[in-house]
């Protein structure tokens, strides 16, 4: 008999080493601590040992600073986003526990928890937070450190709770982006409605255009997108649609009621009775690394276009101009968005889940942009096409792929005839999962090439 | 009667057939005379040689008055009070009934309420239509395009107004006076209109406006003085198309329409552009209108866009015929007679860019100046026109300048900015300025199959290997050892060689040129001997 434990979070805390550097006073380096039934002794203890093994490492004066610490039973990541701020996470290593003859015998998997995936978990964590309060430094210089702690205490309490550590892979180190694919006339009618809207409030300065889960305009650099995208789809809109399906904010008492498809998802979400303007949160922006901006984030859903405008962050917000908003988005936004449905359902092609058909993932650093055959939805819900251990093997690539230099390939083939191939050329990546028996490299090498002749098609990626 | 300077020279005549009476003479063709008379129309030609006429057709009709269209050589025969109105087209030596006129039975209408013109190069019957009680006068537009050049009734001019009216014609735009307000509508059978299937309803264009005022200079006893004519005086009469006589003060003028005018009137943009691309003058004063909407601190973009579609619309049109003559003109084509037709306003994205683009201040304003070419280069693609260079060219700046190199790489990836080897090389120049333009171009170079440029941006890489697994039999292997040399990587030297050497195609080459030679014992020098 069997039994399985998975990945699983351990503690996660932030602190800053500057503080309370005299004894008796550490407790005033921590700032935030998961989970709060460990006792102070316990938390010194273990942000001590922290500071300890950063002060050690860094005798070696190595290339980069210690990112994780590999134990056993626990895998402990470090990152400092901030000078002197350190968050970490601790981690436990999933295990089998084997009971054969009423002897239990317990077999760390050390290998299934990738250290490249779960830091990227780790700094997105911390992303998430700077987009809603903005850098630790900022808050203290503007507050004080109660401001701080407070904040980190709302903010990680409930962010925790979502982190999906169980399925998380090489997705969550590329946190990309899904771009719909769409033809040019109906990229323009978009492009020409987002100018439209911006060219008529003057404080709505971004906007970014999503159909379902796929992005069609973004108006946002990149580094910025990558995290609002995680947020859209890992909590705004799947919250969202869940109280559509309900029914709820749709009143569909009168019959004769004009039928009306757009609301505000941040905002007052009905428009008429509205006295105030709900809750519209507000985010700050680092556009290339400068002093962050504040926004408000205005989402607005209509069919299944949504629209997230960032509205600079210095405006009031008031109930008349989220309905003149709404006039004026309201009856040029659906033409808009069953053009785009009609597009869509000419391109539909049903998932081939079948394993012998091969798999890819694609991504390129420049716009964030990916493409997954291997996962059937984007929620990390651990809906995968082929086997976990070819992922991991990604994953694995992908933390070697410095190697490579700009352009390169690499072929691993599995014990059960899977062979993953991993290429990257003109700063794209390409994963892909092929399940092929008895077969050599030069025919996998065919078998690669037809693919990318068929699936990247349009862009310049290296035939080897 | 024949002058010749002030003497009268010759002298003709004739008489018509007994018992009718001549209703008017009009000088149809050369030498022809036609004779109305309240009988029909008898046709003559005078021949000068023999000092005689000699008729040549007699055509029977009741005929109470008549309006004469010199242009069209139409007449138009009005019986039962002007209920009944037959057109007539004279042609040299002989006269052609046309379809009458489809009247409301029994409406009858007076000589001075019926004008014969053209209107975009059809022959139009317009017929003022008092009506009675609160109702206002209307303008019955018939325009001879039917099967046989029969007139159909197709456009109704609203006028909103009651009394009396006099019409003329400019540069296709109807004229419609009221004296009582001493005021003139514009109306263009051209725009869209209410329609009920057949008939287009118009109002006028523009709120209605009077005359400038004209002013004759008169000999005076000291000084010259200005007289201000009186407009829209009873004494006028009007004439076909363009012509005001003032029968008191003696005077004659031309009507002349300010465009720019009229264009300050009328509110809406697109209306506006639609007026002005049918106008002979119009291609300035639209494009003045378009820049100084451009140039308002929020340019209605919806609007903007309209006009676009009109322009385009035109610019389309006119591009389809030029390409199907070119392709008729074609040696093995059988030549074809039909010549083209230029639209009277043509603006090309030639022209948008050198009298619109490169008026904006670009540099202060780059993001309308992105809306505008966005909006521009939208209307273009909806009409199937592909973008030139300068306007790619254009946005791929504007977008670089605001440093929305996120958005560029959209634009490129949604096929917005088309491909084409200069741009990709522009894209390759932006490189130091963000690393996604040189993929860009990469991938713009591959769409193209531009082998050797992709090649040369590798090689300037330093991606010696890559560039070389692309070249393949047509490597130039100088250009290559060379890369490798400079790039003060041993292996990479030896791979290059070697790679040559192997290939039967280069390695006989590599050993007699002398040029090559000399990476040998570049190798040689750092590895030892190469032995063969």
């Amino acid at each position: 008999m069997t039994s399985r434990k998975y990945i699983e979070l351990k503690n996660f805390f932030i602190f800053n080493s500057e503080y309370g550097s005299k004894e008796g006073e550490e407790l005033n380096k921590i700032l935030y601590y998961f989970p709060s039934s460990d006792g102070t002794e316990i938390q010194i203890k273990n942000v001590g040992l922290v500071e300890g093994i950063v002060q050690f490492t860094d005798t070696f004066k190595p290339s980069k600073q210690v990112s994780s610490l590999h134990t056993d039973k626990l895998r402990q990541l470090y990152f400092q986003p901030e000078t002197n701020f350190w968050i970490v996470m601790t981690l436990y290593v999933p295990l089998i526990t084997k009971i054969k003859e009423n002897v239990s015998s317990n077999e760390y998997l050390g290998d299934d928890l990738q250290d490249n995936v779960y830091e990227s978990i780790l700094s997105q964590a911390y992303h998430m937070y700077r987009l809603f309060w903005g850098s630790f430094c900022h808050t203290i210089d503007t507050y004080e450190i109660d401001v701080l702690k407070s904040r980190l205490d709302i903010f990680f309490s409930a962010y925790l709770k979502t982190l999906k550590l169980e399925n998380a892979d090489i997705l969550n180190v590329f946190a990309g982006v899904q771009y719909l694919p769409l033809d040019k006339q109906t990229f323009l009618k978009v492009q020409c409605f987002v100018n439209k809207l911006e060219s008529t409030w003057e404080c709505i300065e971004q906007i970014t255009f999503l159909y379902n889960e796929h992005v069609i305009w973004n108006g946002i650099e990149p580094n910025d997108m990558q995290i609002i995208y995680q947020y859209l789809i890992g909590t705004l809109l799947p919250a969202n649609i869940e109280t559509e399906l309900q029914g709820g904010s749709m009143p569909r008492n009168s019959p004769f009621a004009a039928l009306k498809h757009g609301r505000f998802i941040t905002g007052p979400s009905d428009l008429k009775h509205a006295k105030s303007v709900g809750t519209v949160p507000k985010i700050y922006l680092t556009k290339n690394e400068m002093l962050p901006k504040e926004y408000h984030l205005v989402v607005y859903r209509s069919l299944s276009a949504t629209m997230c405008l960032f509205i600079n962050g210095n405006m009031e917000l008031n109930v008349d101009f989220f309905k003149k908003l709404d006039e004026f988005i309201s009856p040029k936004l659906t033409p808009v968005v069953s053009e785009i449905a009609e597009y869509c359902t000419k391109q539909v092609i049903s998932p081939n889940v079948t394993e012998t058909i091969p798999k890819y993932i694609y991504f390129n650093k420049m716009n964030l942009a990916y493409k997954s055959t291997v996962h059937l939805d984007n929620k990390q819900t651990g809906h995968i096409s082929c086997s976990k251990d070819c992922l991991k093997i990604m994953a694995d690539m992908k933390h070697y792929n410095s190697v490579l230099g700009s352009s390169g390939e690499r072929i691993v083939k599995t014990r059960n005839d899977f062979w993953v191939v991993s290429k990257n050329s003109n700063l794209r990546e390409f994963f892909i999962v092929l399940l092929q028996k008895n077969a050599n490299l030069i025919e996998i090498s065919d078998e690669v090439k037809k693919i990318c002749d068929s699936e990247l098609k349009g862009i310049f990626f290296h035939q080897f | 009667m024949n002058f010749s300077g002030e003497t009268l020279d010759s002298e003709y005549s004739v008489s018509c057939k007994k018992n009718s009476n001549i209703l008017g003479f009009v000088w149809s063709h050369l030498n022809e005379l036609a004779i109305v008379t309240d009988h029909g129309i008898e046709l003559y030609t005078v021949i000068p040689a023999k000092k005689s006429l000699k008729q040549l057709k007699t055509m029977s009709a009741t005929v109470q008055w008549f309006v004469w269209c010199p242009v069209n050589k139409i007449a138009l025969l009005a019986s039962a009070h002007g209920s009944q109105l037959q057109p007539v087209i004279i042609k040299p030596g002989s006269t052609t009934k046309l379809a009458k006129v489809d009247t409301e039975q029994g409406r009858m209408s007076l000589e001075r309420d019926v004008t014969i013109s053209t209107l975009y190069g059809i022959p139009a019957v317009l017929i003022l239509r008092h009506q009675s009680g609160p109702q206002t006068a209307e303008v019955h537009v018939h325009l001879l395009n039917g099967p046989g050049q029969a007139p159909v009734k197709s456009h109704v001019l609203k006028l909103g107004l009651s009394g009396r009216f006099a019409i003329n014609i400019v540069d296709d735009l109807i004229l419609v006076h009221h004296q009582a307000s001493r005021s003139s509508q514009v109306f263009d059978i051209a725009l869209p209109g209410e329609s009920d299937g057949t008939v287009k309803y118009h109002v006028a264009i523009a709120p209605a406006k009077s005359f400038k005022t004209t002013a004759i200079i008169l000999p005076g006893i000291v000084e010259p003085q200005a007289h201000i004519c009186e407009l829209y005086s009873p004494n006028w009469v009007v004439f076909q198309p363009d012509i005001v006589i003032d029968a008191k003060l003696g005077c004659l003028w031309h009507i002349d329409i300010c465009l720019a005018e009229l264009c300050t009137q009328i509110r809406d943009l697109s209306l506006c552009t639609q007026v002005a691309l049918k106008r002979t003058n119009g291609k300035t004063v639209l494009l003045d209108l378009l820049l100084s909407t451009i140039s308002q601190p929020k340019p209605p973009l919806d609007k903007l866009q309209e006009s676009f579609n009109h322009i385009n619309f035109v610019y389309r049109d006119w591009a389809e015929n030029e390409l199907q003559s070119q392709l008729a003109s074609l040696p093995s084509a059988p030549l074809t007679n039909t010549k083209l037709v230029q639209p009277r306003v043509l603006i090309d994205q030639n022209c948008m860019f050198e009298e619109i683009f490169q008026k904006i201040n670009t540099e202060n304003d780059l993001r309308k100046t992105e809306w505008i070419l966005i909006s521009y280069m939208s209307s273009l693609s909806e009409f199937g026109i592909t973008a030139q260079h300068n306007m790619n060219k254009l946005l791929v700046m504007t977008l670089a300048k605001q440093q929305k190199f996120t958005a560029l790489q959209q634009m490129v990836q949604y096929g917005v900015i088309s491909d084409s080897k200069p741009l990709a090389v522009f894209l390759l120049s932006l490189g130091n300025m963000h690393p996604s333009t040189t993929q860009l171009a990469l991938d713009m170079l591959s769409r193209l199959d531009a082998r050797e440029e992709i090649q040369e941006v590798l090689l300037s890489e330093n991606q010696v290997l890559a560039a070389l697994k692309l070249a393949q039999d047509n490597a130039q292997p100088r250009k290559f050892l060379n890369a490798a040399q400079n790039a003060e990587d041993d292996n990479l030297l030896h791979s290059v060689l070697y790679y040559f050497l192997n290939n039967p195609q280069f390695s006989v080459k590599l050993k007699k040129e002398e040029r090559l030679i000399s990476y040998i014992n570049e190798y040689n020098a750092r590895f030892g001997n190469y032995n063969t």
